[in-house]
C-alpha cells in the first residue's frame, strides 16, 4: 500500500506534466479504439456486402464452369446439395447464368442474364432489399420480371414497367427472343452486376435458353452462422466432382483487402504504440531525473534496486491505468456514435466500391469487445515497458553521487 | 564487547591520471558495540567518506571494512541494501526526507522493505515517534514541519528498523544550537536506552561534548582518538 500511496503522490508532484502525458495517453488510446471499431466495420461491411449481396459464403459449379460459363456445364444434383445444405443450416440458391442482348427501341446492350429461384434468393441473400425506388425483385412466380442493374438500365434508357427485348442462342442452337418488363432497378451493387447483368425468374431463363431444370451455380449463405472452413465438409459426398470455392477464392482481392486491413492496422497500431511509449518514457524519465536526491537517499537507506523499479513500474502503470480507462471511455463514446451514425462516404466519392464490390457507403463502427481489449492491454503494457529504462536508471544509480545531484 | 566496526588501513583516493586527491590515507580504526562517538575534522579531512565507506554507500581504494562481523568491501549491491536495510541506520545533514511521504510513512518506509507486518509497524512507529518527541505530528508532510522536527523524523527513519549502527553526517549542522543541543541529547538517550552505536560525523562543539569518544580527522589521517575532553580544542 504505501508503494500504491508513494507512486500515487509522486504522480501528481508536476500535475501539469503528469496531466499532458495522460491526455497523451488517453487520445491515443481513444483513436486507437474508435479506429480498431471503424476498421472492424470496414471489414465486417466489406465481407457482409460481398457475401449477404449476392456472392455468398461459398458456391458450387460444374467442374471448369467458372473457365468459360459454358451453358452446358451444369450441376446434376442441386436438389440434393440444397437439401444437404438446409439441413446444417445453410441458405442454397440455385441459380443458371447465360449470354444475350438486350434491347429497348434503338438501343441494345449485351448483358449476364441471371434465372434465380427468388423464394430460395430471398433466403439467401439481401439482393432483393438492394433496389431502387418502388421497384420490386423477381417474382416468386414466373411472370417475364426483371430487375437491371443501375447503369445498364441507363445505357438501355428504361425504367420501372418499361417493356425489353431479350435476344440470346439458346442451348439448342435456337434463337431465344421474349419480351420481358422491368420490374426492379438495382442500386449500386459493384461493376459487374451495375454494367450487365439482368436478373430474372430461373424458369422463364430456362424457358428462353431451352434449358430444363438447368442449374449452373449454387450460391450458399449462412450469414455467418456457420464457419467458412465447415461448410465443404458438412456437405459432403453431394458436392464430389463438383468445384467448391469460398468467397475468399472467388475474390480474392477483396480476401487480400481484407487480410491487408488487418496488417495495415497492425502497422497504424505499432506507431501508435512507439508514440505513446516514447510519450511514457520521457515523462518517467524527467521523473527520475528530477528525483535523482531522492532515489540516492532511498538507496542509502537500504532500498533494493528491485524495489526501486517496482516504485517506478508502479507509478508508470498508475498513469497508464488512468490514462486508458479515460482512453475507454471517450473511445466507447465515440465508437458507440459512429456504430449508430457512421460516416457518410457517399459526399467523398459517389458510390463507394473495391474489387467489385459495393459497399454501404455509410461507414459504420462495430464494437466488439477485441477492440477495446487489444488496444488497452497493449497500452497498459507498452506504458510499463516504456518505464523499464528509467526505473533501471534510477536502479543503478550510486548513493552518494545520486544525493550529492543538484 | 563485540566490535561494530573494524576499519584496516583504509586508503581512498579519487581522481585520475596526474590529479588524484587523496581523501583517506590510511585509516585504521574501531567501535565497539554501544559506543556513542563523534568524528570532528575541517572540511575535507575526509570525514563523510568514511561514513560512507562505513556505511557501504562507498568502496575504499584499498583496506578492509568490517562493519557487524561483515566485510563490506566484497559485498554485492544487494548484499549492500541488505545490511542497510537492516544493520545501519543513516542521518543525514539535509534531513534528507521523502517529500511526498508523511512522518509516519517516512519511518515506516524501511520497515515495508523489511516486511514487518502492519500492525507490528503500526506500534514500533508510533512508539518511536512520541520516543523523538512527534506525537501527533505523525501525518504532516516534510514540509509542513520546521528543521529539528525533519532531522526528528529522520531519526525516527534511522533507529525504526531496529539497526546495530547509526551513521549521522553532521546532523545538527542545520538547526539552530538549541535544537542540535535537543537532537543530541536525544541520540544519546536512544544510545543508552537501544544501545545502538552512533558514529557522528560533525565540526559544532555541542556534537562533540556529547560524545563519550572523539575522534580527529585531519588530511585523511587521524589526528587524535581519546576522550573528548581532551581532543574538543584539537577539533
Amino acid at each position: 500500500m504505501l508503494s500504491i500511496r508513494l507512486a500515487w503522490r509522486n504522480l501528481w508532484r508536476n500535475k501539469r506534466r503528469t496531466l499532458i502525458t495522460l491526455l497523451a495517453l488517453a487520445v491515443n488510446t481513444a483513436v486507437l479504439i474508435t479506429t480498431f471499431a471503424l476498421m472492424d466495420g470496414y471489414i465486417e461491411n466489406a465481407v457482409r456486402y460481398a457475401t449477404d449481396l449476392l456472392t455468398g459464403e461459398a458456391q458450387i459449379h460444374a467442374n471448369e464452369y467458372l473457365e468459360d460459363h459454358s451453358l452446358y456445364k451444369t450441376i446434376d444434383n442441386p436438389d440434393e446439395i440444397i437439401a444437404k445444405a438446409k439441413s446444417h443450416g445453410i441458405n442454397a440458391s440455385p441459380r443458371v447464368y447465360g449470354f444475350g442482348l438486350l434491347s429497348v427501341g434503338n438501343k441494345s446492350a449485351g448483358v449476364m442474364f441471371e434465372g434465380v429461384n427468388p423464394e430460395l434468393d430471398k433466403q439467401a441473400f439481401t439482393l432483393h432489399e438492394h433496389l431502387q425506388g418502388d421497384g420490386r425483385f423477381v417474382s416468386n412466380k414466373a411472370d417475364k420480371g426483371m430487375v437491371l442493374g443501375k447503369k445498364l438500365a441507363k445505357t438501355l434508357n428504361v425504367k420501372i414497367g418499361s417493356e425489353i427485348i431479350a435476344v440470346v442462342q439458346a442451348a439448342d442452337g435456337s434463337l431465344g427472343t421474349d419480351i420481358y418488363t422491368v420490374s426492379g432497378i438495382l442500386k449500386t451493387a459493384g461493376e459487374k452486376l451495375d454494367r450487365s447483368t439482368a436478373i430474372c425468374h430461373i424458369d422463364d431463363f430456362r424457358e428462353l435458353f431451352v434449358m430444363e431444370n438447368a442449374v449452373h451455380e449454387i450460391a450458399l449463405n449462412s450469414f455467418r452462422g456457420v464457419e467458412l472452413e465447415e461448410i465443404k465438409p458438412l456437405l459432403g459426398t453431394t458436392i464430389d466432382g463438383l468445384e467448391f470455392k469460398t468467397w475468399r477464392q472467388l475474390n480474392p482481392s477483396l480476401s487480400q483487402m481484407v487480410d491487408m486491413s488487418h496488417v495495415g492496422m497492425g502497422i497504424f497500431a505499432t506507431i501508435f504504440f512507439i508514440v505513446a511509449g516514447l510519450g511514457v518514457m520521457n515523462t518517467m524519465l524527467m521523473a527520475t531525473y528530477d528525483r535523482i536526491r531522492e532515489f540516492g537517499i532511498l538507496k542509502a537507506i537500504g532500498t533494493s534496486p528491485m524495489a526501486i523499479i517496482r516504485d517506478i513500474l508502479v507509478e508508470a502503470m498508475m498513469m497508464s491505468v488512468i490514462a486508458i480507462c479515460i482512453g475507454f471511455v471517450l473511445g466507447l463514446a465515440t465508437s458507440y456514435y459512429l456504430s449508430i451514425h457512421g460516416i457518410d462516404m457517399s459526399g467523398v466519392g459517389g458510390d463507394v466500391t473495391f474489387a467489385g464490390i459495393a459497399f454501404d457507403p455509410i461507414w459504420k463502427a462495430v464494437i466488439h469487445p477485441a477492440s477495446f481489449i487489444e488496444p488497452m492491454a497493449m497500452m497498459c503494457v507498452i506504458s510499463v515497458l516504456a518505464s523499464i529504462y528509467p526505473a533501471v536508471i534510477a536502479a543503478r544509480l550510486k548513493p552518494v553521487e545520486a544525493m550529492n545531484h543538484v | 564487547m563485540d566490535k561494530i566496526i573494524n576499519i584496516n588501513n583504509v586508503i581512498k583516493d579519487y581522481g585520475q591520471g596526474d590529479v588524484i586527491v587523496h581523501a583517506l590515507r590510511g585509516i585504521t580504526l574501531s567501535l565497539e558495540c554501544g559506543e556513542f562517538t563523534s568524528m570532528a575534522g575541517p572540511s575535507g579531512s575526509g570525514k563523510s567518506t568514511l561514513l560512507n565507506i562505513i556505511g557501504g554507500l562507498d568502496k575504499p581504494t584499498t583496506g578492509s571494512v568490517e562493519v557487524d562481523g561483515r566485510d563490506v568491501v566484497s559485498m554485492s549491491m544487494a548484499q549492500l541494501s541488505h545490511l542497510r536495510r537492516n544493520r545501519i541506520g543513516f542521518i543525514f545533514q539535509n534531513y534528507s526526507l521523502i517529500p511526498v511521504l508523511t512522518a509516519y510513512e517516512n519511518a515506516e518506509y524501511i520497515l515495508v522493505l523489511q516486511g514487518v507486518s502492519a500492525k507490528k509497524r503500526n506500534e514500533r512507529i508510533m512508539d518511536i515517534l512520541k520516543e523523538v518527541g512527534l506525537d501527533g505530528m505523525e501525518n504532516r508532510f516534510p514540509r509542513e514541519l520546521s528543521g529539528g522536527q525533519q532531522q526528528r523524523v529522520a531519526i525516527a527513519r534511522a533507529i525504526a528498523p531496529e539497526p546495530a549502527l547509526v551513521l549521522a553526517d553532521e546532523p545538527t549542522a542545520n538547526v539552530d544550537s538549541k535544537t542540535g543541543g535537543a537532537l543530541m541529547d536525544l541520540m544519546r538517550k536512544l544510545n543508552e536506552e537501544k544501545g545502538i552505536t552512533f558514529l557522528l560525523s560533525t565540526h559544532e562543539k555541542i556534537v562533540m561534548e556529547r560524545a563519550r569518544r572523539l575522534f580527529v580527522l585531519k588530511d585523511g589521517l587521524i589526528e587524535f582518538d581519546g576522550s573528548p575532553k581532551e581532543g574538543i580544542n584539537i577539533a
